[in-house]
């Protein structure tokens, strides 16, 4: 399927702060080797190691199971014929994560416009003194003690999904890099390729999207 | 500190790594601002709701049938 390409000697790299995925070992480098040789054994060991981690990371972004099933196969496909040549100046598991976002955002392609709504409704709007804005009841609507289980399950668990269709696609890409894999914002600007001031803005965006959807909801039983 | 300028530093905030004399002045805020409070205790409770919510695993078959995907692949099947 792939011929033995040489490893080249990764160089050293620039301590990143927060960056806390180790950079490529000589573990991951035979692995990748021996996996690019047709040895099913090293593939095998790379799918235990990455395959929840991709199938999660595709799902989050492409909120369907076919699509994300699609982006596993193509991620250790281009494992098998490039990650020999891959140099190591990131980790291993951030350029498995950054072919699966590139992956799945290309799958997203033309689709986006589906479910995707703008956020700027969904954000907290303010008084011309810079105090919240909204009806006194609303502002003040405090649903988290709710229990967790109650509000994954049934109304608000649909809410909830739905907020998540809805958010653009690059908004689901950091938000499930850092609040499902619990990446830090430098990682995930690596990853995706942004700055890590793009990211925090997204990922406060989405989260302040999804809140405000459950209050809309949960906020008028309070 | 307003409404505003609390609400934009939140996620910071959650994630301590907000300097330290920020992070008394959101909370100077919190303790005057009960929709402050709301927001900030809903905000926390979303993160991990939507934790939750967007963390789908792979099913079991779809984990043998890239398996088998790969493996067949490798061997040109």
């Amino acid at each position: 399927m792939a011929s033995l390409v040489s490893i080249r000697t990764p160089r050293r790299l620039p301590k990143i702060p927060g960056c806390r995925l180790r950079s490529l070992s000589t573990d991951d480098r035979s692995l990748l080797a021996r996996a690019a040789a047709g040895d099913a054994s090293a593939l095998e060991i790379l799918m235990t190691r990455y395959s929840a981690r991709v199938f999660r990371l595709a799902y989050g972004i492409t909120r369907s199971a076919a699509d994300a099933e699609e982006v596993a196969q193509d991620v250790f496909l281009q494992i098998v014929h490039k990650g020999a040549g891959f140099e190591g100046r990131a980790a291993l598991g951030s350029w498995i994560y950054r072919i699966t976002t590139n992956l799945s955002l290309n799958k997203r392609r033309g689709k986006r416009r589906e479910l995707e709504t703008s956020l700027d409704d969904l954000l907290p709007t303010y008084l011309p003194d810079g105090h919240r804005a909204g009806d006194r009841a609303f502002v003040l609507a405090d649903w988290s003690r709710t229990p967790e289980h109650e509000l994954l399950s049934g109304e608000s668990r649909r809410i909830l999904e739905a907020a998540i269709d809805r958010l653009p696609e690059h908004y689901r890409a950091v938000l499930v890099l850092k609040d499902v894999e619990e990446l830090s914002n430098e990682e995930v600007a690596q990853i995706v390729g942004d700055t890590i001031a793009a990211v925090k803005t997204r990922l406060h965006r989405a989260r302040m999207a999804l809140r405000e959807e459950l209050t809309r909801h949960l906020g008028a039983g309070m | 500190m307003i409404c505003r300028e609390a609400i934009d530093v939140l996620a910071d905030y959650l994630d301590g790594t907000m300097p330290r004399d920020l992070a008394a002045e959101l909370e100077r805020h919190l303790a005057d601002c009960a929709p402050c409070r709301a927001y900030l205790a809903t905000y926390r409770k979303t993160r991990a709701l939507g934790a939750s919510a967007a963390r789908v695993e792979m099913p079991e078959e779809m984990q043998e049938r890239l398996r088998r995907f790969l493996i067949d692949g490798l061997r040109g099947v």
